[in-house]
């Protein structure tokens, strides 16, 4: 009942040896907008090593990169390394659905701001008008499948629960990236999302993201066919996602230079009020070191998991995952000089629940198996 | 593994290995200029796997948005239009288990059948005609007193299912679906990186082209496809090009097949259908007579090519003679009449098996006789035994006989291919509502394990009666075959253990 591979790497950067190469001339070239805009601004080859800056904040070690890097070449392969990830892919997609059957994002948001009027109502087969982010999308395992789901005709509803309507994901490591593009020119439909920029790859970390200006923020040019970000923080300047996940990942960042809570907080900021931050991860308990560093790494063909993928001790638990997102919560609804109190928490909501791999079966969602080893979770951001 | 260009193997091949796998094939760019049309599943073959499938993805609201092709050489106006005297009845006849009718109401094609034109049967008689030692299949010791039996199959003919199934497709509209009556598939090719485009090299492109008297002059069509589906039969062109070898052999056996019509019954008791097997082991094979609606019936004869040869040889009163003898005489009899010689002894086949049949202890199982042939519906074809290596391959999956073809003496051919259709698409529906591609090994995986163990087991068991009751003459496998038949007809519980396998539940 092992585990699982990331899919991403943590954020924030990493010295990558051509870093060197273009830091600093480009701050801010990013442009990084949920809506859907025709034109979009996908960074060429080229530009795509902009993005290689130096990054003074470091929360990833060189081990975490160099690991990674090293299974990039058989990212893709259904029958390498990353097989167990893949074969877990389907349920991150229904656990999304069961999140948006509970509370739906664009919905509430209409019903707040009344700004838009297309999707007033809702029909039994609901718009494709969700905007993604996914972060640490490493070689796209999930963030390909989801594009997937986009519809090439916007005004077609939505073919899966998930209703996606664009898709951006972001990872630091260039290795990965380039192979995700490169996997995502294999599918014609995907390739197309990529060339309408519906679906989008960035080399870049969330802290660029936040710093980034919104294009569909008042005042700018916006070509968001639904729920636009400017929601009731008109303070918000920077793009904000109706889901944004977060799979395998909160595991691999470096405890020793950021912490779990400024970055689940950091994640909460970039959902839109009344949006999920959906993640998955490992509980750090005995069980789960059995199945996760003792057997799941063990060598083959006991082990499904390349060996130093995981660090047991920087796994994280359902309750302290549930903690730092109230307190992120809380922090966000922070004014200048006054502090947030509980009333920051109304409207959110809190889902958690196990995902078991038995080998030749697959993976089960088993509710109440949480401290087992992996599990999902999600945050609904009160509106 | 087939040749795949070097550039899409790129992910997955470490880059010595890719050396080896791309070498010896080059193609130039400039020869594969034109874009192809894309469809997300390309199905090769219009039999009743191939429409199955097709039929299925459309009755899905999931997957009825899919861009769907099939590709047919034969006419599929002509099998849309098919019609039948209600009185005849093709020779392509096929035993549907309970649980194939119940995927054909699912996918609502049952309804487009001829419903007059099929047959259900509640009882099975099987019997060893060395030893006479019986089985007989039916539900009764499930059923309660005072209700009626149930089923054990149906009989339909082919053609009524194929033209259900087309109206089926038909009723589902023409969007999306694009279906290649009179074509044949002319070449499957990868396909190449579009510079300006997608990545397709590692996409199958088939280059499909009218058959028939213009072909020369129309320009085939270039299509696509995110999952090719091999329904084409056991030389399946689709498999060849994924390269996947199958294993298997021949029987050295032919089946008989004609439409037959019986004497008259006494109304059945409880309106119960049988049909009637019995071994023959010194022919070589068993002999099968299944009910058809009017006291009709469709005759399966396993034998060996040269008893074939000689029984296709006979006029009709000889045929119609051997076949009763089949189910009435004893082995010596038998191998006797079908040596007999038509022109040298003055004693003709039904005086011969009117002597001999009083003079043989009659059980009560036999059916009643066949006094009639359909003219021109008697027929053979050889008898195999393959399994395809895999059934999936990149972008690739082989359903029915392109994947496995086995003895029909449990007549459970058609009702594999159509499990197999079930099953992927079953499995497409499942990848599109979780963002999966189709195409994917990822997606296959899941219908190849479904039903790749499924197959080898009913065709392993087939295959497994067929080499038991060739055995002639009484000798221990005779005995330990009587023995299992006799012990599996008093044990309830075996019996229906084995009857809801053969129906595939």
């Amino acid at each position: 009942m092992p585990t699982i591979r990331p899919q991403s790497l943590p954020l924030r950067a990493l010295r990558a040896p051509s870093t060197s190469r273009s830091q600093s001339q480009f701050s801010r070239q990013i442009k990084l907008t949920p809506s859907v805009s025709p034109v979009a601004s996908i960074p060429s080859k080229a530009q795509s090593h902009q993005f290689l800056r130096n990054h003074t904040t470091s929360s990833v070690s060189q081990d975490e990169v160099s690991h990674f890097s090293s299974l990039a070449s058989s990212w893709w392969d259904p029958m390498g390394p990353s097989r167990i990830l893949h074969l877990m892919n389907p349920l991150r997609h229904e656990f999304i659905a069961s999140c948006l059957a509970e509370s739906s994002p664009s919905t509430d948001t209409q019903a707040s701001t009344s700004t838009s009027t297309a999707t007033a109502t809702a029909t039994a087969s609901p718009p494709a008008n969700l905007h993604y982010l996914d972060i640490g999308c490493g070689g796209g395992i999930f963030a390909e499948s989801l594009a997937r789901t986009i519809p090439l005709d916007p005004s077609n509803p939505a073919p899966t629960p998930t209703r996606a309507a664009s898709m951006t994901a972001i990872d630091p490591t260039t290795d990965l990236i380039q192979i995700a593009k490169k996997h995502a020119r294999l599918d014609p439909t995907v390739d197309s999302h990529l060339r309408s920029g519906k679906f989008r790859y960035l080399n870049t970390t969330l802290e660029d993201v936040l710093a980034s200006e919104s294009e569909s923020n008042p005042g700018s040019t916006s070509t968001s066919t639904s729920t636009s970000s400017s929601t009731s923080s008109s303070s918000v300047t920077h793009p904000q996602f109706d889901i944004v996940t977060l799979f395998e990942v909160i595991e691999h960042i470096d405890p020793k230079t950021t912490t779990y809570q400024s970055f689940l907080e950091k994640c909460l900021s970039a959902v839109k009020p009344g949006g999920w931050l959906i993640g998955s991860t490992i509980s750090r308990t005995f069980p789960s070191f059995l199945l996760n560093q003792v057997i799941a790494e063990a060598p083959w063909p006991i082990g499904v998991v390349p060996r130093g993928t995981h660090e047991w001790s920087k796994f994280v638990n359902p309750p302290e995952l549930h903690g730092w997102a109230q307190e992120g919560l809380m922090r966000l609804a922070d004014g200048g000089v006054t502090r947030a109190g509980s009333g920051a928490l109304d409207g959110m909501l809190w889902k958690c629940v196990g995902a078991v791999y038995v080998p030749g079966f697959g993976w089960k969602m088993v509710p109440g198996s949480e401290d087992w080893g992996n599990y999902f979770w999600a945050v609904r951001r009160g509106v | 593994m087939r040749p795949i260009s070097r550039a899409a193997l790129r992910p997955y091949v470490c880059a010595s290995c890719r050396n080896g796998i791309g070498a010896g094939r080059r193609r130039f760019a400039s020869a594969t200029a034109q874009k192809p049309d894309i469809y997300d599943v390309v199905c090769v073959g219009g039999g009743p796997a191939g429409l199955g499938l097709l039929a299925a993805l459309r009755a899905s609201p999931v997957t009825s948005k899919l861009r769907v092709a099939l590709v047919e050489t034969q006419d599929l106006d002509k099998a849309r239009t098919w019609n039948l005297d209600s009185s005849k009845f093709s020779n392509r006849v096929s035993s549907l288990t309970p649980s194939t009718v119940a995927f054909l109401q699912k996918i609502d094609a049952w309804k487009h059948l001829d419903i007059e034109r099929v047959q259900e049967y509640q009882e099975m008689q099987v019997w060893d005609g060395e030893t006479g030692s019986r089985i007989s299949f039916d539900w009764s010791s499930e059923t309660p007193a005072f209700e009626d039996l149930r089923t054990v199959a149906t009989m339909t003919e082919n053609s009524n299912l194929v033209r259900g199934l087309l109206g089926r497709i038909a009723a589902s509209g023409d969007e999306n679906v694009t279906l290649f009556s009179n074509h044949t598939v002319a070449s499957i090719d990868n396909g190449s990186d579009q510079p300006d485009g997608p990545d397709l090299s590692a996409w199958p492109i088939l280059s499909v082209k009218p058959t028939g008297a213009n072909a020369e002059t129309q320009a085939p069509s270039r299509i696509a496809a995110r999952l090719l589906v091999g329904a084409d039969g056991i030389n399946s062109p689709v498999r060849t090009f994924a390269d996947i070898p199958t294993q298997g052999w021949d029987y050295n056996r032919h089946g008989i097949v004609a439409t037959l019509s019986l004497a008259d019954l006494p109304t059945p008791f409880n309106n119960v259908h049988t049909a009637y097997q019995r071994f023959l082991p010194v022919l070589g094979g068993p002999i099968a007579l299944l009910p058809l609606p009017n006291n009709h019936a469709t005759l399966v004869w396993s034998t060996k090519p040269e008893h074939a040869a000689y029984l296709k040889s006979l006029p009709t009163p000889a045929f119609l003679a051997m076949v009763n003898a089949a189910f009435r005489l004893s082995m010596t009899d038998l191998s006797y009449m079908i040596g007999m010689s038509e022109s040298s002894s003055e004693i003709s086949h039904e005086d011969e098996l009117d002597w001999r049949v009083k003079h043989t202890e009659q059980p009560s199982h036999i059916p009643p006789k066949a006094i009639g042939v359909q003219e021109g519906t008697v027929a053979s074809f050889p008898l195999r035994f393959r399994h395809a290596a895999q059934y999936i391959s990149p972008r690739v999956a082989l359903v029915g006989d392109a994947a496995h073809v086995i003895h029909p003496l449990a007549g459970q051919g058609l009702n594999l291919g159509l499990a197999d259709v079930a099953s992927l698409s079953r499995t497409i529906e499942y990848a599109v509502s979780h963002g999966m591609d189709i195409g994917d090994l990822l997606t296959l995986e899941r219908y190849s394990s479904e039903r790749y163990l499924p197959n080898a087991k009913i065709g392993g068991a087939c295959d497994l009666l067929h080499k038991m009751y060739t055995v002639p003459g009484q000798g221990p496998i005779t005995w330990a075959r009587s023995l299992g038949l006799d012990v599996i007809d008093k044990l309830p519980f075996v019996k229906s253990f084995l009857m809801k396998n053969a129906e595939g539940y």
